[in-house]
């Protein structure tokens, strides 16, 4: 369920029910799954970070023969792994690891609250604003942010961790893992030796090589 | 609602591995007995949740909760086999402290619930040799074994052939060959790394490993349906769990009683008769206390957990903690001392790939310090275990790219690549050690258990040899190796914690006999990890099964004389 009216009005109510219900609400998850200890109301994502993140999960994996990221869900996905520390997201960010982590966007305990630093970041790259810009500037822009993220050197770099768990999302949802990849949870059988050409897809479900990577 | 009454012939504490082989051997020959299992139930097959469930079905797809497991979890989280679907077969870390000494950097990986961690665990089963058994006498290190190879031989071959052990024969004094199902093929590349290797090294073996799942239906147990997700448990019964093998065998007789949610405070012990006659638990949900008397008590609670319940029930006539006229209770735990040694990008192989999620990776059989002395700075082996993978599409992850083209990088498999990582054997030493924490209790108020352990010279020096090893070995394969690594993980990270209440000749110098019978106690049996009195550099669970045979075995034999 989203009810966007509490997002554009609700101060009060985000207050009363903190940053943890909210972002459930939000992205539509039972607020079970979303108890964290040391989450305030600046990780409930706004529409407009909601709309961003999808938008830059289908700028990073767009539609090919299959759907794309932003089009299965990922961007919300990512919104609730961040706010839950997956791939290490929830470890403090030193500012002499990581100097992107400008104190504005870090949280009490010292991590970096990875959707308002991106929201600011693709906002400056874009000289405005990121989300009225086109799907092709979209892919521009973060094509630029990748290349920097990923030259050497900056393994620290915040953009590595985003981009990661939109891989995360992207292959682990249904149409990722079982139309753009192959997944079979029940092989039946192990066959050591098989041709692989170009068209080979490899499976989702390969759970030492999606381990190993 | 037990009564204080209850009597049996055998109490068996604990429902892993060794506790199921313990249930299983006594009521087939006829003995009533009681089972306690400190934790939840899970039946097969209805109690394993998350075993069909897809990414897609999971709330954070598989990957967990990393805000949750850091908290209820830091340990547990550090085990490859723990998941956001098999979490519920580990413990709360939380709510099951235990304490190490300040210089011990030890992870004690638990699943406190029926079948303990034979519902997890990596099901490598290998026999032990006498390069093994005779390690501590060649050495001095510890204390000669009170038995040898072929005392076992008989109880491994019966151990496999109720289990089921794929492997292939080899004809390895070190790794003797078992009674095995069809092994599972290498693949390609692996099937070229051992002939490259052994092209150059004539006395190392890459075969595959030698694993507990089915390559074919036996004692009414589905064939493995290579989906290596076992640690969710699995329906089909295709890898050996208490819950897929040794628990219905035990309940078929008639004879077993089976409690869960029991924690064991304490085993019971008649000074006059010098026996031990029963023991008390707790029920953790509850708190309730009960007991139960039987005529003898196999501990199998787990090697730590064995002799944490040793320590905690002295009593007046054994104040340092029961069976322990010898002090060496708690002494000489080992864990292998292992790390990734190396792994390297393999090309020539990109025209072939696999179906299917083959549960066992591949081994290299020991060849250092067998009948050459030629390990340097240290007098024991080491093994790899490891495997050839085509990388997924988590290799992203390292890559940069955004839009069409790199998603369609992302589709094929990726490169081949090899990992080796190495088992190094753990000197048995008597500052590692188990005692109870002086002021430290958990939830029950039983005193928390203090593990004081290091790695010392022997195994460094043998890991370094191995990071070398591996890396000429890998190369000679053909490979480009690209990363690889000497010092060990924190103890505990092979997850084979074994020792504290070990075997030996002399009851001056050991806890247990060759029958893992306590010296000071003839009717109490110690048949887990605890008696150990070395670590090999083989997984040690089918060892502990075939000396839990054998001590059932005598247990009942002496039962039947009247001696206990």
């Amino acid at each position: 369920m989203t009810d966007t009216s509490t997002q554009k009005t609700g101060w009060d109510r985000r207050d009363f029910l903190g940053g943890a219900a909210l972002l459930a609400l939000a992205i539509g998850v039972p607020v079970a799954a979303v108890s964290l200890s040391d989450l305030d109301e600046k990780d409930a994502p706004s529409e407009r970070q909601r709309t961003m993140m999808t938008q830059v999960s289908q700028a990073v994996l767009p539609r090919t023969d299959t759907a794309g990221a932003g089009e299965v869900g990922t961007g919300d996905f990512v919104i609730l792994a961040l706010a839950h520390g997956l791939d290490g997201t929830r470890e403090p960010a030193g500012s002499a690891e990581m100097p992107w982590a400008f104190p504005e966007y870090r949280r009490r305990d010292g991590s970096l609250r990875y959707v308002s630093w991106l929201e600011h970041e693709l906002d400056r790259r874009a000289n405005g604003d990121f989300v009225r810009r086109s799907p092709r500037d979209h892919i521009r822009i973060l094509t630029e942010l990748d290349k920097e993220a990923f030259a050497e050197g900056n393994d620290t770099h915040p953009w590595r961790k985003v981009k990661g768990l939109i891989l995360t999302g992207y292959y682990t949802s249904q149409v990722g893992g079982s139309e753009e990849l192959r997944f079979e949870l029940v092989p039946g059988r192990y066959d050591s030796s098989l041709p692989m050409g170009p068209d080979t897809r490899s499976w989702s479900s390969d759970w030492t090589a999606v381990e190993f990577g | 609602m037990m009564s204080e009454a209850m009597q049996f012939d055998a109490i068996v504490v604990g429902s892993g591995i060794s506790g199921g082989w313990a249930a299983k051997e006594l009521t087939e020959a006829g003995l009533k007995v009681l089972m306690l299992e400190r934790g939840q139930d899970i039946p097969h097959q209805t109690g394993y949740e998350t075993e069909m469930k897809t990414p897609w079905e999971m709330p954070f797809r598989g990957s967990g909760d990393a805000e949750r497991w850091a908290r209820d979890h830091p340990v547990q989280m550090l085990n490859r086999h723990f998941t956001e679907y098999t979490e519920n077969h580990f413990v709360n870390d939380r709510e099951n402290p235990y304490q190490t000494g300040a210089s011990t950097d030890f992870n004690w990986f638990r699943s406190y619930n029926l079948g303990g961690r034979s519902l997890t665990w990596g099901r490598q089963s290998y026999r032990w040799s006498d390069y093994d058994f005779g390690a501590n006498k060649r050495d001095g290190n510890g204390t000669d074994w009170p038995l040898r190879y072929a005392d076992l031989a008989p109880w491994y071959d019966k151990a496999e052939e109720f289990i089921g052990v794929s492997g292939a024969a080899e004809g390895l004094p070190q790794l003797p060959d078992g009674k095995f199902l069809p092994p599972w093929d290498l693949n390609p590349v692996e099937q070229a790394a051992r002939e490259r290797i052994r092209s150059r090294w004539s006395d190392r073996v890459l075969t595959i490993g030698r694993t507990a799942n089915l390559t074919r239906p036996i004692n009414g147990r589905g064939q493995c349906q290579a989906r290596s997700i076992c640690a969710r448990g699995c329906s089909y019964g295709a890898y050996f769990s208490t819950q897929s093998s040794t628990l219905p065998a035990a309940q078929a007789t008639g004879n077993l009683t089976l409690v869960t949610d029991a924690v064991v405070e304490r085993v019971d012990y008649d000074a006059a008769r010098g026996r031990v006659t029963g023991v008390r638990w707790v029920n953790r949900k509850d708190g309730t206390r009960t007991s139960a008397t039987a005529r003898m008590v196999f501990l199998n609670a787990g090697s730590f957990n064995s002799v944490h319940l040793m320590l905690n029930s002295a009593n007046e006539a054994m104040p340092n903690g029961l069976a322990n006229s010898s002090g060496v209770l708690g002494t000489h735990i080992m864990d292998h001392a292992s790390t990734l040694s190396a792994m390297a990008i393999m090309p020539g192989f990109e025209n072939v790939t696999t179906f299917g999620n083959r549960p066992t990776g591949v081994v290299i059989a020991r060849y250092r310090n067998m009948d050459d002395m030629d390990g340097v700075g240290h007098t024991r082996g080491y093994s790899y275990q490891g495997g050839a993978l085509q990388s997924g599409w988590t290799r992203g992850k390292r890559e940069a790219g955004v839009g069409t083209a790199y998603k369609e990088s992302l589709q094929p498999p990726g490169p081949w690549q090899v990992v080796l990582v190495a088992f190094a054997d753990c000197v048995p030493r008597a500052t590692n050690r188990l005692t109870l924490h002086p002021t430290q209790t958990d939830a029950h108020g039983i005193p928390q258990l203090k593990i004081d352990f290091a790695f010392g010279a022997e195994e460094l020096a043998a890991l370094a040899q191995a990071k070398e090893d591996a890396a000429q070995m890998l190369t000679q394969a053909g490979g480009h190796v690209v990363m690889g690594f000497d010092r060990p993980g924190a103890g505990g990270s092979a997850i084979h914690e074994m020792g504290g209440a070990r075997m030996g000749w002399d009851p001056a110098t050991s806890v247990l006999n060759r029958f893992s019978q306590a010296h000071d106690i003839p009717n109490l049996f110690v048949t887990d990890g605890a008696q150990m009195s070395s670590s090999a550099c083989q997984n040690p669970s089918l060892t502990y099964m075939a000396l839990t045979a054998r001590a059932a075995d005598h247990a009942v034999g002496l039962l039947k004389q009247g001696l206990i």
